[in-house]
């Protein structure tokens, strides 16, 4: 292919598609090795985190089987939701190797059956996210406020994905982060009744979850990946809250 | 029960009676009533329960009756033990 400028003969400038390609090329693969890492660390620290909310799922499941309570068997089922969203989120960074706000911001250099089950995958991902902290929420507005439940949030949902992922993303995210505003409120008044030992935990954890969401709706909200990975960060401190309140409750006994 | 306090579950107090029972090793009713402070005739149907659950069990000699755990009962109160910290973080009660 001939040159497009005089000047090429004294290769003072040219423009060759292959040149283009070739000279992108670092640039690529130093965007997809970032993009890449970020996955990486999303993954491991999604997949632990789905661990301990799988495992306090199951002794929510364990201690609801002697009190039958409505606020442990939304614990119970919430952070079982909870559990399988991360673990299908952990999943798509590793399968995708990019993170919700890389898949939301970026398009380029991904096949169209790829793009449409990410995106389903992250969809499944917000959606499990968000009426796992609905189910928690109810269960503890049942537990403060006797038998009353809240008909405007499955609506909410049912709404959301009709919309598309960036904005069901930043939806979801507000959502979640009314909703554990709300969990956070309610573990208080609970706890300022029966406070045991280790209730501080809980309520730690929640608060930890409840930050790392507004990083994360402020991250998908400016696409920024780095955000996006300190709010998981986060989040994850807090389900490590959550799981040396568990270790500890099998440990300590009640106080 | 003193004015104002809550009702106790069943739960509860089948796990106040329990734990006198173990703190006495070989309770007899009259300290187990004490501590769980509960009524005769309550007391009788709930040590009647626990002992059909096989939670207790009853050793009559002569006049004296006493109560101790079983192994299952053991394990119960261990088990229950967990559940009721685990609920408590929650800032639940039994």
């Amino acid at each position: 292919m001939g040159s497009i400028f005089r000047g090429a003969e004294r290769n003072v400038w040219t423009f060759r598609p292959d040149d283009v390609s070739e000279r992108l090329k670092p640039i690529v693969k130093r965007e997809r090795r970032k993009l890449a890492s970020g996955a990486l660390i999303t993954f491991c620290l999604n997949i632990m985190s789905a661990l301990v909310a799988l495992l306090t799922s199951y002794y929510a499941y364990k201690a609801n089987r002697f009190v039958s309570s409505s606020v442990l068997w939304a614990i119970s089922i919430g952070f079982m939701l909870l559990g399988i969203g991360l673990v299908i989120d952990a999943g798509t960074s590793l399968i995708s190797g990019r993170t919700l706000v890389d898949i939301t911001g970026r398009t380029a250099g991904e096949s169209f059956s790829d793009r449409v089950l990410t995106l389903l995958a992250s969809l499944t991902y917000l959606t499990l996210q968000m009426v796992a902290y609905l189910i928690i929420g109810v269960g503890y507005l049942r537990s403060t406020y006797g038998r009353q439940s809240s008909a405007a949030a499955p609506a909410a949902v049912v709404g959301a994905t009709l919309v598309s992922l960036y904005s069901f993303s930043i939806l979801s995210y507000f959502v979640t982060v009314i909703l554990l505003a709300f969990v956070v409120f309610q573990g208080l008044l609970l706890r300022s009744g029966h406070a045991g030992k280790l209730s501080g935990m809980v309520l730690l954890a929640f608060v930890l979850i409840f930050a790392a969401h507004c990083v994360l709706l402020v991250s998908v909200l400016v696409l920024g990946s780095g955000l996006f990975l300190i709010g998981t960060a986060v989040q994850f401190l807090g389900f490590l809250s959550l799981l040396i309140f568990v270790l500890r409750s099998e440990v300590v006994g009640p106080g | 029960m003193a004015q104002g306090e809550k009702q106790r579950s069943v739960l509860r107090i089948n796990l106040d009676i329990l734990n006198a029972v173990r703190d006495e090793g070989e309770a007899k009713p009259t300290h187990i009533l004490y501590k769980a402070n509960l009524s005769h005739e309550r007391l009788v149907k709930y040590l009647d329960d626990l002992t059909a659950k096989g939670l207790i069990e009853m050793k009559q000699e002569g006049e004296n009756r006493t109560y101790s755990l079983t192994p299952k009962g053991v394990s119960f109160l261990i088990e229950m033990r967990h559940a009721e910290s685990f609920i408590q973080g929650f800032g639940l009660a039994i």
